[in-house]
């Protein structure tokens, strides 16, 4: 349970360090710890969120095992994502190869952003 | 003079088999339909949970889905579709996949596109992931419910054979 906990934090951790980092287009990705305190004026964005814990409970009230999930989101008005996609992908695959997906992906009209959202869960 | 070999009952052991493989498939559909009505069930109180806002200003560039917004989710609700058959395996999905259109603000708008843009956000709206939270907080449930009923199924089933 702790294993998985600390894979979670470390991702999360690199995530965050990534969108703050060099970028690969001088482009820097402003990190928001909430979603509700920012909207970066930037062409590209990242958005890291720790979406739940989730774990089946026993008749005891305890629980069997744990998960944690989270989610990256970039908005970027370039169609290719300005390079951040293969290094969010990068950084997903080091800290959990096998526990992250693309969601989604779609094209806000009102803003004209595309948008991914990568999920990713590590259960202990 | 090539001996002959006669078995007695091959027409009936052959027969149990086949029902057997036939109960199974019956008891796997039943256990998953049971599963996939825990999720719907699971998911649809997740829908009940969406926060709204009335108005749609936005404060710090968001704003939270409207009540109209989550009432159509609501009406929609998860579908779960229909069994796909694969050799020995079964699978199904719940979701909103083939929820159809609403009237939204005038315009006719793609259910699934406004699910999807409250459960994963977008860059003017938080997201609320209840369909993922709900998947995850169904799914011991679910497979506890399915084993069940997989066993219960396949213990009616073999007392039936057994009576061949």
């Amino acid at each position: 349970m702790a294993e998985a906990q600390t894979t979670y934090d470390s991702l999360v951790a690199a995530l965050k360090a990534l969108t703050q980092g060099e970028s690969p287009n001088t482009v820097t990705l402003p990190v928001a710890e909430n979603i509700w305190l920012t909207r970066p004026d930037a062409e590209s964005y990242g958005v890291v969120s720790q979406d739940f814990e989730a774990g089946a409970i026993r008749a005891e009230n305890v629980k069997q095992d744990e998960a944690f999930e989270g989610s990256f989101d970039l908005f970027s008005l370039a169609k290719d994502g300005a390079g951040w996609i293969p290094l969010i992908r990068n950084t997903l695959t080091t800290y959990c190869g096998g526990c992250w997906s693309l969601n989604s992906h779609v094209y806000e009209r009102d803003t004209r952003l595309f948008h991914w959202e990568w999920t990713f869960q590590t259960e202990g | 003079m090539p001996y002959e070999l006669k078995v007695d009952g091959m027409k009936e052991i052959s027969e149990a088999l086949d029902k057997l493989a036939d109960g199974a498939t019956k008891a796997a559909s039943a256990a998953l339909y049971e599963g996939a009505g825990i999720m719907a069930d699971e998911i649809r109180k997740g829908a009940d949970s969406i926060r709204t806002e009335p108005f749609q200003y936005t404060m710090n560039g968001k704003r939270l889905p409207s009540p109209e917004e989550k009432e159509i989710v609501m009406k929609a609700s998860a579908g779960i579709a229909k069994f796909n058959k694969n050799g020995t395996e079964i699978d199904t999905s719940v979701g909103f996949r083939n929820a159809g259109y609403a009237e939204l603000a005038g315009k006719q708008v793609p259910i699934p596109l406004i699910v999807n843009s409250i459960n994963s956000g977008t860059s003017f709206m938080p997201k609320q992931p209840f369909v993922r939270q709900a998947a995850a907080k169904a799914a011991p449930k679910a497979m506890k419910a399915m084993i069940e009923k997989i066993e219960t199924a396949l213990d009616v089933h073999l007392k039936e054979i057994n009576k061949i």
